[in-house]
């Protein structure tokens, strides 16, 4: 009977007991801090791809019109550099760049206003939207619940100003 | 069987437990304080990393829109990173190439050491590196 009521060493053990838990816990909040800064990328890859495409104007009819009109390649200009930024983090993609940039629904909405048929925004200057799916690396949540790839979806719309 | 005394437990070394809180305390602490500190470490590292990265991209734009390697585009860097709580002085800084032309790719990269220290684990310094590409908006 003393031995059940003994709790010498108590603490000791069940700090070491949880010890696995508390190791469980440290690795997924890191791979969540790491699923944050990879979404940030992946966003501002969209971002500028978006930004860049919109800011190559139509120089010919804006000299004859006075009015801001997309290049005719915007959204080939914004899928370039949509792959080109993502490229620069090979190791947070679970996919090649090219891939995620090839599957993503990139459009250029030329005149306005115009309608976005994917989300229904009425754009009252020529934009040019972005939307990908982008697969991203969690080992991590891998191996704590089987996730090893976690897809970040992502939307950027550029207008001119 | 007359005569034997039955064994009995050592009570001393039973009953004396002084001492024993305080080691436990020191096993626990040796066991949590490095997890604790480890979420902090890295979080904070995670958090520069952010900052770095927004940095990169602004740097970007704001380098294809003037033509590339121009002292205003590392004073928009230094001032970013400046307010992003990094000392500019440990970032360096790449802008490839260093004049951009009209619709021409520029890149512009960000490198800092972050140093980590867990206790009674290890010290080390995490490298974050941070990079966007723009495109030159200045027909020469």
């Amino acid at each position: 009977m003393k031995l059940l009521h003994d709790d010498a060493g108590s603490v000791a053990l069940t700090t070491i007991a949880l010890l696995p838990l508390f190791l469980v816990v440290l690795a997924g909040v890191l791979q969540l801090g790491a699923l944050r800064v990879s979404a940030a990328r992946v966003r501002a890859a969209a971002d500028l791809a978006a930004l860049v495409a919109v800011n190559d104007q139509d120089d010919a009819e804006l000299a004859r019109t006075g009015t801001l009109r997309l290049a005719a390649d915007a959204a080939d200009v914004a899928r370039d550099f949509f792959a080109r930024n993502l490229d620069l983090s090979p190791s947070l993609l679970a996919s090649s760049a090219t891939d995620v940039a090839r599957a993503a629904d990139v459009a250029a909405f030329a005149t306005a206003p115009s309608v976005d048929p994917r989300t229904g925004a009425r754009y009252d200057r020529p934009a040019v939207r972005i939307a990908a799916s982008v697969p991203l690396r969690t080992p991590v949540l891998g191996a704590l619940v089987f996730q090893p790839v976690t897809t970040v979806s992502v939307l950027a719309v550029s207008s001119p100003r | 069987m007359k005569g034997l005394r039955p064994l009995r437990p050592p009570r001393v070394a039973q009953l004396d437990d002084r001492g024993l809180a305080t080691l436990e305390t020191t096993l626990a602490i040796v066991v949590l304080v490095p997890i604790l500190f480890s979420i902090l470490e890295f979080g904070a590292a995670l958090e520069r990393w952010l900052g770095q990265d927004a940095v990169a991209v602004q740097a970007a734009r704001y380098a294809g829109e003037v033509g590339g390697d121009r002292p205003e585009v590392r004073a928009l860097i230094g001032d970013q990173l400046r307010l992003s709580g990094i000392d500019p002085a440990r970032v360096s800084v790449s802008i490839v190439p260093p004049t951009v032309g009209w619709r021409e790719p520029v890149q512009v990269s960000l490198v800092s050491d972050y140093p980590i220290a867990i206790p009674f684990l290890f010290s080390t310094t995490l490298p974050l590196r941070s990079s966007a590409i723009s495109r030159g908006e200045v027909n020469r």
